[in-house]
């Protein structure tokens, strides 16, 4: 639960989250609704949102979790298209590549990547100052994790 | 019992003509995600060509494609899924899901399951079960990615859902088959007509234990990906014959069900399931069913 609002807080963002529909299992965390409650039992696999998962003390967002921040003031930079499509590859954002910043510009903080229609594709730790004084072939946003993920998890 | 010339032989008992089949790559629009994002637009701007599919609300035949449609971003927001054309059939035949407690059996790797949750818009519960652990984890993926927030996932065998203590409205029963030979270029090598009725026992074990945990107006849809009637009108018939079932009229893609089985004849009912042979989709049987109201 701190883990979640550790992380929510790095991306510029509060998040209030009731404890009651926070569920643990094996260090993977989900939230679920009132409804969804009551279909739960305690050796599920999985259930409802999931948030993301805690392995040796280091906590990993879910997709979910990077989509929900996204609703709220989290810092965000919205890229084009190329730099999307870098992006979910795997690689870093480079200065060029960003059209808007929201947020944060400090380096060290984390941002998420957004593409140009306002969708959450990952989300990266700043690297170098965002403002449009930076060179523009300088990486700005380092990638930690983008939905591309989805295709090597199983690869 | 095996081999090519004994199953097309069969097939022609059936009264099918056995020809070669190759079905086409299919994509199902996640509604839930992808309203207000004009996806057949930017698909077609990726350079992904598709044709709406005539029997399915929300499928689209992948007729030609630049890139690979399973690495889009639009595929990586969970705003479509791959799914095989007819296997996107069963989950469309339920009634009202809005807001229902809902069973899918046999889950994984979940594309119903994802179907599912789209049809009831993430609302009531949808519970998934799959036998095999590994599997789970890509059911669980596919969740992820198309962000389903009504499911909750067991590790546990169809058989045993009873244990779960809970009554559903509605259960999905895409159960293990034999598979066919469109989705499957060695299948007339790997299987025998013992396999056929190995799963035929299985089936009807995981209708009965569904008949069991089926609220008393609830629904079940059977489907299978077999064209063997073993697993298919033989288990309805006896679905209806041990489990008080009955079988419901359906109105989707394919052929009425098989009343006779090499000289065997079933109920009439049975016609009202439908069986598609493969062309440009793969093999598949489809049945709804329904607890039979008992009459005072």
């Amino acid at each position: 639960m701190k883990a979640i609002k550790d992380f929510a807080f790095q991306c510029g963002a509060k998040l209030s989250l009731n404890p009651e529909f926070i569920l643990n299992r094996t260090g993977r965390y989900f939230l679920v609704n009132k409804n969804l409650r009551g279909y739960i039992q305690k050796d599920f696999y999985y259930a409802g949102t999931y948030l993301g998962k805690v392995k040796n003390g280091k906590f990993f967002p879910s997709f979910n979790l990077l989509t929900i921040l996204a609703r709220g003031n989290a810092n965000k930079i919205v890229v084009d298209k190329k730099a999307a499509w870098l992006f979910i590859c795997g690689r870093d954002i480079f200065r060029r590549g960003i059209l808007t910043v929201r947020g944060s510009r400090k380096k060290g903080g984390h941002t998420l990547v957004m593409n140009e229609f306002g969708e959450c594709l990952g989300f990266g730790k700043i690297v170098c100052r965002l403002d449009e004084e930076a060179k523009k072939t300088e990486v700005a946003v380092k990638n930690i994790s983008d939905v591309g993920d989805f295709l090597r998890r199983e690869a | 019992m095996s081999g090519k010339e004994f199953f097309v032989d069969r097939y022609e008992q059936l009264g099918w003509k056995f020809e070669d089949a190759e079905p086409t790559q299919a994509i199902r629009l996640n509604i839930t995600n992808a309203k207000g994002k004009n996806l057949e637009e930017r698909l077609q701007t990726a350079g992904i060509q598709l044709e709406k599919i005539p029997f399915l609300k929300t499928g689209y035949w992948i007729r030609s494609s630049k890139v690979s449609v399973g690495a889009t971003a639009e595929y990586l927001l969970g705003f479509y899924s791959i799914q095989e054309a007819a296997s996107q059939i069963p989950a469309t035949l339920f009634t009202a899901l809005k807001g229902k407690t809902m069973l899918d059996a046999c889950a994984a790797p979940g594309g119903k399951t994802v179907q599912l949750a789209d049809l009831m818009g993430n609302t009531g519960a949808l519970v998934a079960l799959d036998v095999k652990k590994r599997r789970l984890v890509a059911l669980s993926n596919h969740l992820e990615r198309c962000h389903v927030s009504n499911a909750v996932v067991y590790h546990l065998d169809a058989r045993q859902a009873s244990r779960l203590k809970l009554k559903f409205d509605k259960i999905l029963l895409d159960v293990p088959c034999s598979g066919n030979f469109a989705a499957d270029r060695y299948w007339f090598k790997r299987r025998t007509l013992a396999d056929v009725e190995r799963n035929a026992r299985l089936q009807r074990d995981i209708l009965a234990e569904a008949a069991a945990c089926l609220s008393s107006d609830g629904e079940i849809v059977y489907s299978t990906c077999s064209l063997e009637p073993e697993e298919n009108e033989v288990n309805m018939d006896w679905a209806i014959k041990h489990l008080s079932l009955q079988i419901e009229e359906i109105d989707c893609h394919g052929q009425k069900g098989l009343t006779e089985v090499f000289g065997s004849q079933l109920d009439g009912s049975v016609a009202r399931c439908r069986r598609i042979w493969p062309a440009e989709t793969q093999g598949f049987f489809v049945c709804k069913l329904k607890k039979l109201v008992s009459k005072r």
